[in-house]
């Protein structure tokens, strides 16, 4: 088990990819975004036709702007376009939570369309499934290895209750604090936001009891 | 590359990245996670908190603007959760996946329980605590 990478090569993968993640597409890396926007893809895919509407309305009342302002001339204080309505259903599904401004980099109000979330996840699988064939770790298996045998149960179906209560608690807490270790712990550090410091060592912290707990008297 | 073609092939490449680097890391595997968690072994903690660093590190070198985001009422109650989820099952949103990928089959059933935790979070914001924006997605 110790053909694990050294840390710092661990340190340079996460950073290299929440570095590239977010020049390449202006948006934060968020994985439990991810998930809970795949999972509700019909409500997202309506906001995203909704959002489309949207700016095509807005294209074309900023070209009959324009062509009215050839033909008579523009004037000062001429009335501007109410966005707050577009601003506010653009802005659902962040992981991070809403950004503001559009000029720097992890400006954009908008989440990644919900395709390419589906296409994250699945990307995630097949680059697990590639470390694990190439690293020699690769093995179809019914139980969650020795650590979790020794620390938690060796009994199968106490097991499944385990797997499955642990993932409600992941996947209701994730959302309920607004990220996870990727979204508040990698990139929302990676800015120094506080909600994401006091996510990650909330999380961290309560971890760490658990694991104790689940080391030394369980 | 803001078009939608190209933000597809960016979170491909994210992703392929992202679950390589995970599964190499060792966080798939619960032994390991354990150790970190019980400062038995730092080695992962290492890889996650120097990420971090560096990410600092570059961020504010190329001026990357802090996304605002509110502590609301869910963030202490989530991260909780979430921890203590975590630590019990082995698995952050990302990793049961990986975990998957690498074999541990009965890793499917933490995957069930994401799904239902994340439905069941968004259907309850809705319902009863009415969060702001950020949270649950909503």
């Amino acid at each position: 088990m110790s053909n694990y990478w050294p840390w710092w090569a661990g340190a340079i993968g996460l950073a290299l990819v929440t570095i590239s993640y977010t020049l390449t597409t202006d948006r934060s890396l968020g994985v439990s975004s991810a998930w809970d926007r795949v999972l509700h893809w019909r409500t997202e895919r309506h906001l995203e036709r909704l959002d489309a509407q949207f700016t095509d309305d807005r294209a074309l009342t900023d070209a009959l702007v324009a062509a009215t302002a050839e033909h008579f001339g523009t004037f000062p204080g001429a009335p501007t376009l109410p966005n707050a309505a577009h601003e506010d259903a653009t802005t659902h599904g962040q992981d991070v939570g809403p950004t503001s401004g559009a000029s720097a980099p992890v400006a954009s109000r908008r989440p990644a369309p919900v395709v390419t979330q589906a296409a994250l996840l699945l990307s995630i699988f097949l680059g697990g499934w590639v470390a694990a064939v190439t690293g020699g770790r690769f093995k179809l298996r019914f139980d969650m290895g020795s650590g979790f045998r020794e620390l938690v149960t060796a009994n199968s179906t106490t097991m499944i209750g385990v797997l499955f209560i642990g993932g409600v608690l992941v996947g209701f807490g994730t959302r309920l604090a607004g990220g996870c270790s990727s979204g508040h712990g990698l990139s929302g550090c990676g800015q120094l936001r506080p909600v994401s410091i006091l996510a990650t060592a909330v999380f961290f912290g309560t971890a760490v009891l658990v694991s104790f707990l689940l080391w030394k008297v369980i | 590359m803001r078009t939608r073609g190209g933000v597809l092939v960016a979170n491909i490449i994210a992703g392929l990245a992202l679950g390589f680097t995970v599964a190499n890391i060792g966080f798939g595997d619960y032994a390991e996670l354990n150790r970190m968690f019980t400062f038995q072994d730092l080695r992962m903690f290492l890889a996650f908190a120097g990420a971090v660093g560096i990410i600092v590190v570059v961020f504010a070198l190329i001026g990357v603007r802090r996304t605002p985001g509110r502590i609301h009422a869910g963030v202490i109650p989530g991260a909780v959760l979430f921890g203590t989820g975590w630590a019990i099952s082995g698995g952050c949103p990302a990793i049961p996946i990986v975990q998957v990928a690498s074999g541990y089959l009965p890793a499917l059933v933490t995957i069930a329980g994401v799904i239902v935790g994340i439905r069941l979070c968004r259907w309850a914001n809705a319902k009863y605590f009415h969060l702001d924006r950020g949270s649950c997605g909503l």
